[in-house]
């Protein structure tokens, strides 16, 4: 049976689905019988959503007043 | 974002709503993403303008084959690429990647010698969907924590995992192979977690 440590250092691999079946089957059995592997997997995927939604700062007024200004020059030239 | 259909209807009909909307929404990524490959936030700015301008005159010719994040997002690393080349500061990701994937990706000392964890692994019940949602401190939290990590992590992790790019077109933007990719991944995400593991108030 694989170890715990082998899970964790796999665990990205098979989040992504990238195991040969073979392990990817070996990882499941030890999922459902680890809780503590099933929590790593679980928060170790949960962080990928938090990476997602991540903020990032929104641009400063004069930075999306000139792009729509560009914007606009675009629309009235080709009008 | 909403509809991305009528979102493009809106702005190939020269609705300045419409492009503020996607400016709001995207203007920071972007600069995230390029800043992956520029470290002078001047470039970066200057690039990020370069693809706005490029969305603008673009619109017509997209055909909303790839959805508009991703055609934006395709733009910005290659004009990033190219702006790195152009001003002598190309960034070797195989020679940043060698030293972060030396070592184990989680401390050995985390486990037992027959391969158990040490410790009990906490399942962040503390961290409900309402606290994934809008806690500030956590969400900030982890945007810290993505900005601090080894630049090739950094770089594999944002474009794969927050802006969904092919790990084709990241390998080869950052000229790496997939293996590589692959454990920058790992390494990048394990670090992520252990940051938002103390941010949630976990214990491990």
């Amino acid at each position: 049976m694989m170890t715990c440590q082998a899970v964790a250092a796999t665990a990205s691999a098979y989040l992504d689905r990238e195991l040969p079946l073979s392990r990817r089957a070996a990882v499941a059995w030890h999922l459902r019988l680890c809780p503590n592997c099933r929590a790593y997997l679980a928060t170790l995927k949960r962080t990928i959503g938090l990476a997602r939604k991540a903020p990032v700062a929104a641009p400063a007024p004069e930075v999306e007043d000139n792009l729509a200004a560009l914007f606009r020059a675009r629309q009235n030239s080709a009008d | 974002m909403e509809d991305e259909a009528l979102l493009l209807a809106r702005l190939r009909a020269g609705e300045e709503a419409a492009f503020r909307t996607l400016v709001r929404a995207r203007h920071g990524r972007l600069l995230r993403l390029a800043g992956v490959f520029l470290r002078s936030r001047a470039s970066a700015e200057e690039v990020v303008q370069d693809t706005w301008i490029a969305v603008i005159t673009g619109l017509d010719g997209y055909a909303g084959q790839a959805p508009l994040a991703a055609w934006i997002n395709g733009i910005v690393v290659n004009k990033a690429r190219s702006r790195a080349v152009r001003d002598g500061r190309q960034v070797s990701f195989s020679d940043l990647a060698r030293p972060e994937m030396a070592g184990e990706a989680l401390d050995p000392e985390r486990f037992l010698p027959d391969g158990h964890w040490a410790e009990r692994v906490d399942p962040w019940n503390a961290l409900t969907p309402e606290r994934e949602a809008g806690d500030r401190e956590v969400l900030d939290g982890v945007a810290q924590a993505l900005d601090a990590l080894p630049p090739a992590q950094r770089a594999v992790v944002v474009m794969r995992d927050v802006e969904g790019l092919e790990p084709a077109a990241i390998c080869a933007a950052l000229e790496i192979s997939e293996a590589n990719l692959r454990v920058l991944l790992h390494r990048a995400r394990v670090r992520l977690r252990d940051a938002a593991a103390r941010l949630v108030g976990a214990t491990n």
